[in-house]
């Protein structure tokens, strides 16, 4: 049973062919890593899977992404509704400049939820779940400005949980973080890998291992290596691949 | 030694550079505090005027109990609008106003023997208002001192509340000239908002569409045609607002004359746009790419996130933009003296001339004698203009100056 599954895809930025032939499955309930050097290609890879690449005037691509056995990029797929599945946590935290209440109720209300006790309700499961309710639970008025930028990393995935989605996507997010912070993130995506399928972006090596089922290495546009993470961290099958994570190269 | 010398001759050139640049700054600065002081020198000469044009008195019979006339009262009585001492609250035996001025002597005293001797005039003036208790009368102040019997109002100097509260402005009226600005204020208030009504849906309108959704190829177009309006002489607004929007209300609202405040405010409004567009789409492309970003990523549809993110956070810059805007349209001269009409009248609707504070003072200046009270009234409005736009861009700092991150 898989959830995303990608078919020979091919990405192009104008002339620059950015993900070369890509195939691979990504399991239910599983957290997949995707490791690399710099412009390998890993984000955009995951950037494809909520289409946010759609924003990038230049670009082509071929081959399918299938979500739950349907292409998201056939002609009728209504791009908002796909990203209310599939949510994202990026690279640095982006809070909006609203209250801490305002940014987790806001995909709510972009939604058209309009009725007051389903989304306090939701508010205050999502800042749960996101592990952020008890820090948070007394400044809800306050500005999401105001939190640390572990709490407003948090903030942004207790933001992504309100909307419900059955996938999240992460693009490296501990990166702009402590190492208490980073801790803290690592220890939310285990226990939300119960409910959701977790796709992140690291280059945190040991951040891949600790917290991933699967990791998928990356290099100069093609999936060089995708195999469970003990595999890959211990007796990976291609040269490169154990280049990388004994830091060799990269 | 020598790497010593070479420094020092370093720090010379480093300090006479810094001292071209601090000289420079203070110089325009000073000349910006000159300037205003000079316009606020040059009009408060006007509170030190006399109420009755310069040179000139108004005399009444000796047993005449009337004390104090305004401008407006001496103007009315001159215009035949008064003619009874009751409607002035002056009981006298002879009720009925009669006026005199100088050409009007002969009527009552034999014109040979004035023509002898000017010099009797006094006296003879004083005959005629000895004879009528009722008259009025405005005479060069010359005729009013040696043998003159009869009594002179002090009438005192024009004040504050009839500058600011008058309502007609009519600086070259006879005997007291009306420098009422409240229709020339409310005139330059009237079109400006209007302006700003007519400006702001299609400023916002285009910059939201030049920022967020124009192609690349369209708004490589749309960009340079703004500015390009911004750099057309404002004559020719002008040009442009009297041989087709004048016309063209007047057709549409079948009026008697197309000359309208409306005229003034949709050519204001156009030239008002490129501020408007250029600044507010400037802070609409401030807004990072991470908040759209995160806003799409929860579902939310483009107008969504232009909506809820994209304006609510460069609104400052967008407010801003409207204002510096409605800055330059209170200050704009040429093209609304070519289009409102100039009557100085407190405007009802804004389909009736107006006149406008730049207009007035660009129109007037050149007719009025220096140092007389109506240069130095056009100075005021000058100073009025002056406080209303400094204000304006105090609120444009205050707005930028607050802080982006607020909670919206």
């Amino acid at each position: 049973m898989y959830n995303i599954d990608v078919n020979n895809l091919n990405f192009y930025y104008g002339e620059f062919h950015a993900l070369k032939d890509i195939s691979m499955s990504i399991e239910k309930n599983s957290v997949t890593a995707f490791i690399g050097p710099s412009g390998c290609g890993k984000s955009t890879f995951l950037r494809l899977f909520n289409r946010m690449n759609d924003l990038i005037p230049d670009i082509r691509m071929t081959g399918e992404v299938n979500i739950d056995g349907r292409n998201i990029y056939d002609k009728d797929i209504l791009v908002d509704e796909l990203r209310k599945e599939v949510g994202m946590v990026f690279q640095k935290p982006n809070p909006f400049p609203k209250t801490i209440f305002e940014n987790v109720a806001y995909g709510l209300r972009v939604n058209g939820e309009k009725n007051k006790k389903v989304i306090e309700e939701r508010v205050v499961d999502s800042l749960k779940g996101a592990a952020l309710w008890d820090e948070v639970k007394d400044k809800l008025k306050k500005s999401a400005f105001e939190l640390s930028g572990g709490q407003q990393q948090r903030l942004c995935i207790a933001r992504a949980l309100a909307v419900a989605p059955k996938i999240i996507l992460m693009d490296e997010p501990a990166s702009a973080l402590d190492p208490i912070s980073t801790l803290k993130i690592e220890e939310l995506i285990f226990q939300l890998k119960k409910d959701y399928t977790i796709v992140i972006v690291t280059h945190n090596m040991q951040q891949a291992a600790r917290v991933s089922d699967k990791t998928a290495f990356f290099y100069l546009g093609e999936l060089v290596e995708y195999d469970f993470t003990e595999k890959i961290f211990t007796n990976p099958s291609k040269e490169a691949t154990q280049n990388y994570i004994t830091g060799r190269f990269g | 030694m020598r790497k010593k010398m070479f420094r020092g001759k370093k720090y010379f050139i480093e300090a006479l550079w810094e001292g071209l640049l601090k000289i420079s700054g203070s110089v325009t600065s000073i000349i910006i505090i000159l300037i205003v002081l000079f316009l606020f020198s040059e009009g408060m000469g006007i509170f030190k005027k006399k109420v009755v044009e310069d040179g000139y008195v108004i005399a009444v019979n000796k047993n005449n109990p009337v004390k104090d006339l305004s401008p407006e009262q001496i103007k009315n009585i001159f215009d035949v609008k008064i003619v009874s001492w009751k409607e002035l609250g002056v009981n006298i035996n002879e009720d009925e106003i009669s006026l005199l001025r100088l050409d009007d002597i002969p009527n009552y005293f034999p014109e040979d023997q004035i023509a002898e001797d000017m010099s009797n005039l006094p006296q003879i003036i004083s005959q005629i208002l000895k004879e009528h208790p009722g008259m009025i009368a405005f005479i060069p102040e010359d005729f009013a001192k040696k043998g003159f019997s009869e009594k002179v109002l002090d009438l005192g100097n024009i004040n504050l509340k009839e500058f600011f509260g008058g309502k007609e402005w009519f600086p070259t009226a006879q005997p007291a000239p009306q420098f009422g600005v409240i229709p020339i204020v409310m005139g330059t208030l009237w079109v400006s908002l209007g302006a700003i009504l007519i400006a702001l849906p299609f400023g916002i309108a285009v910059s939201i569409y030049s920022a967020e959704l124009a192609s690349k190829k369209v708004h490589k177009i749309l960009k340079p045609v703004i500015e390009l309006l911004a750099g057309i002489p404002s004559v020719v607004y002008g040009f442009f607002g009297l041989i087709v929007i004048v016309p063209l209300i007047q057709k549409v609202f079948n009026l008697d004359v197309g000359e309208t405040g409306l005229a003034g405010s949709i050519v204001l409004a156009i030239m008002a746009l490129p501020t408007i567009i250029t600044i507010a789409e400037d802070a609409l492309r401030s807004t990072p790419r991470a908040m759209k970003e995160a806003s799409l990523a929860l579902g939310a549809n483009k107008w969504q996130t232009i909506l809820k993110v994209t304006i609510p956070y460069s609104i400052s810059g967008i407010t801003a933009g409207v204002v510096l805007g409605i800055g330059r349209a209170i200050g704009e001269t040429m093209a609304v003296l070519m289009v409102t009409g100039n009557a100085a009248v407190i405007p009802h609707t804004l389909l009736e001339p107006v006149r406008t504070i730049p207009a007035t003072i660009a129109a007037e200046l050149g007719e009025a004698p220096k140092g007389g009270a109506h240069y130095e009234a056009l100075f005021v409005l000058g100073c009025i203009l002056f406080i209303i736009t400094l204000i304006i861009n105090l609120v444009v700092e205050y707005i930028s100056s607050k802080n982006k991150n607020k909670v919206a």
